[in-house]
């Protein structure tokens, strides 16, 4: 980026220098001509004063022997078709041309301006040379090459120089954010000493806020094992006087069954705990240190495979259409949950006798996970509100599930580098995890 | 078996200790980490059962500490947590098993005696063979009584774990993990269903259970 700007600026300073260059060449030149267009005016008036033809012709004779032809040319044809002066005008197929009179040379070299008239009954013509306007083209050129093309190469050559070590601080600056991106908390920005100041300042500032982040994130921690401990070990206590009274009662029978149900409520405390726990630290983003490759492919067949028997309990199918695919950069345990979470999410909300469809392929934009059902599907403003945390949908109130599923499933897409969207089947549900190239 | 459990409180603690005797355990109960420490590295014991936050010297602490000065003594780790990176912090730490709370006294129970007896040297087996069922591992078929048995990838790999662990309980979280790689629970009975097929095919036929439900535990394979 630098670099470019750079570059840019050189070339526009390049441009506007050339273009003021060349204008006040055309200018210049302009008035140059006008000024010997105005002398030979100037010179015809001249001739004109001369009473007759055969003044002119002495006039004309006289000055051409003064003047000198590479840069003054006089002609006079007088009526009777004599030619006097230093050259003459002469026709051929190419045109005019003036000629020497002068028998050691048939031509003139460069370029000249010239007026013609008649005068006396003869023609006369004056001839100015534009050498000096020549001489201005190349006065010109050497200003161009001599003073701004040396201007251009070195603040090129400075602008590259700058660019290039700008760009090396900010790549420092970049490795820096995509260690901490990748959830290393003590990634910090080395500023050197060379760094500009507005490098230096962002990069403290971007150490500032790394070393806030870690913070954070171990009070995080703390407040979460704190928590955890404070309320697990009552729910330890009661899960273990269940287990005690369990033991203490006959197999079969009413008390026994209300034990289970206690015991099942209890395992179920734990996981709506668990969940929240996971969620936390998911959008702390600190499991991607530990990211090893992960075979989606046979997580899916698990995945079907260990729900296989829900779906037949609730009286519907679920189909995989499993391709395999390249292994994904991921953390296994949340990957699998987060299958999990979808496949329990579809069953959940599909009645009896219709088909979940999980289906894995490497597509163009990257791996694509779905999961479809024919559910009552959700509509289409709710479908953020989902990922919220505890968000339930008011009409699936009355089916189990705490809640938490598709926002910890949110969690762990956003964690991978992934995107999720969740689209209408007609009817039903169309949950897709797309994990880019 | 020799055991320690460390755990700080007193309810819990006290439970475990109980019931593990009841088992036929001999049991020592601290409830800090630095006696926690100091009983491990005293005393002979053939399983630690260590809460992971105690006072004093914290759990993770005790059995890194444990771990370095060279005590290799089987632990559970149990953890108020239960997260991903809590469980791998455990493991990474020097834990052989890990147990989130809250959980049923059967898992530590079963979890605990798998730690003991470690399947250790028995790789070089073959043939693993229970009652009247032989299980070739080379071949993989299964054979009762002289008669096949056919069984699908999963089922064997669940036969094989079980018999392996002969006479000791598996938990259903045991076999998630074990058997199908799975380190959450997901709430399905796939655990379950998966038993009673294998049953429908390993012990039905024969008329005898091999295959045994442990109540409030898991399932096993009789010795």
């Amino acid at each position: 980026m630098p670099l470019r700007l750079a570059i840019l600026l050189v070339a526009l300073f390049a441009a506007v220098s050339l273009v003021s260059l060349v204008a006040s060449y055309a200018f210049t030149q302009r008035s140059f001509e006008q000024s010997i267009r105005a002398d030979l005016r100037q010179d015809l008036a001249g001739f004109r004063a001369a009473p007759n033809a055969r003044a002119v012709a002495l006039l004309v004779e006289a000055e051409s022997r003064e003047a000198d032809p590479n840069r003054l040319i006089l002609s006079y044809i007088s009526p009777s078709g004599r030619i006097y002066g230093n050259g003459a005008i002469a026709r051929d197929d190419e045109g005019f041309h003036i000629i020497s009179l002068d028998p050691a040379r048939s031509e003139f070299e460069g370029a000249y301006l010239s007026l013609t008239d008649t005068l006396h009954g003869g023609l006369i013509t004056v001839a100015r040379s534009r050498a000096e306007i020549r001489a201005l083209g190349t006065v010109f050129l050497n200003i161009l090459l001599l003073s701004l093309l040396p201007t251009v190469l070195i603040a090129l050559g400075g602008g590259l120089v700058l660019a290039r070590r700008s760009k090396r601080h900010v790549e420092v600056m970049s490795r820096a954010l995509d260690r901490m991106t990748s959830g290393d908390l003590g990634a910090r920005v080395q500023i050197g000493p060379r760094w500009s100041d507005d490098l230096r300042e962002i990069g403290g500032k971007l150490n500032q806020m790394a070393g806030a982040q870690e913070s954070a994130t171990l009070a995080l921690k703390q407040v979460s094992s704190d928590i955890a401990h404070d309320l697990k070990t009552p729910l330890q206590r009661v899960a273990l006087y269940l287990d005690d009274l369990e033991r203490h009662l006959p197999e079969e029978g009413e008390t026994a069954e209300l034990v289970q149900k206690s015991q099942t409520e209890v395992a179920d405390m734990g996981q709506v705990f668990q969940a929240l726990l996971q969620l936390a630290r998911v959008e702390a983003g600190s499991p991607r240190e530990r990211f090893a490759p992960v075979d989606l492919a046979d997580m899916c067949y698990t995945m079907a495979e260990v729900f296989e028997p829900t779906a037949t309990a609730l009286g519907q199918s679920l189909t995989t259409r499993l391709e395999e695919v390249r292994p994904v950069e991921g953390d296994k345990a949340l990957l699998g949950q987060m299958i999990s979470n979808l496949i329990e999410n579809a069953l959940r909300h599909s009645p009896p006798g219709s088909d979940v469809i999980l289906s894995l392929k490497e597509q163009e934009d990257g791996i694509r996970l779905t999961i479809a059902d024919t559910g009552p599907g959700i509509p289409e403003d709710e479908r953020d509100k989902v990922r919220k945390r505890l968000y339930r949908l008011d009409r699936s109130r009355n089916t189990p599930g705490n809640g938490l599923g598709l926002s910890l499933v949110d969690a762990i897409v956003t964690l991978h580098g992934a995107t999720l969207t969740l689209q209408d089947n007609a009817p039903g549900l169309r949950a897709e995890v797309t994990f880019p190239r | 078996m020799k055991l320690l459990v460390v755990e700080d409180d007193a309810t819990t603690g006290t439970y475990i200790a109980r019931g593990l005797r009841e088992e036929g355990h001999a049991v020592d109960l601290v409830s800090d980490g630095k006696s926690g420490l100091i009983e491990a590295t005293s005393g002979n014991y053939d399983v630690l059962v260590l809460d992971r936050m105690l006072p004093e010297v914290d759990g993770l602490t005790l059995l890194k500490t444990l771990r370095a000065a060279g005590n290799v003594t089987p632990t559970l780790l149990l953890t108020a947590m239960g997260d991903v990176e809590d469980r791998i912090e455990g493991l990474q730490a020097g834990a052989d098993d890990y147990l989130a709370k809250p959980f049923v006294f059967g898992e530590l129970s079963a979890r605990v005696a798998a730690l003991a007896r470690r399947p250790q040297a028995q790789e070089a087996e073959t043939v693993l063979r229970a009652q009247d069922l032989e299980m070739n591992l080379i071949t993989r078929r299964v054979k009762r009584g002289g008669c096949e048995i056919d069984l699908l990838p999963r089922e064997f790999a669940l036969l094989e774990h079980l018999l392996r662990r002969k006479g000791r309980v598996q938990t259903r979280t045991m076999l998630l993990e074990s058997v199908w790689d799975i380190s959450f629970d997901p709430g399905t009975n796939v655990v379950e269903t998966h038993i009673s097929r294998l049953r429908a095919k390993v012990d039905k036929p024969f008329d005898s259970e091999l295959i045994q439900t442990v109540r409030g535990a898991g399932y096993r394979v009789v010795a």
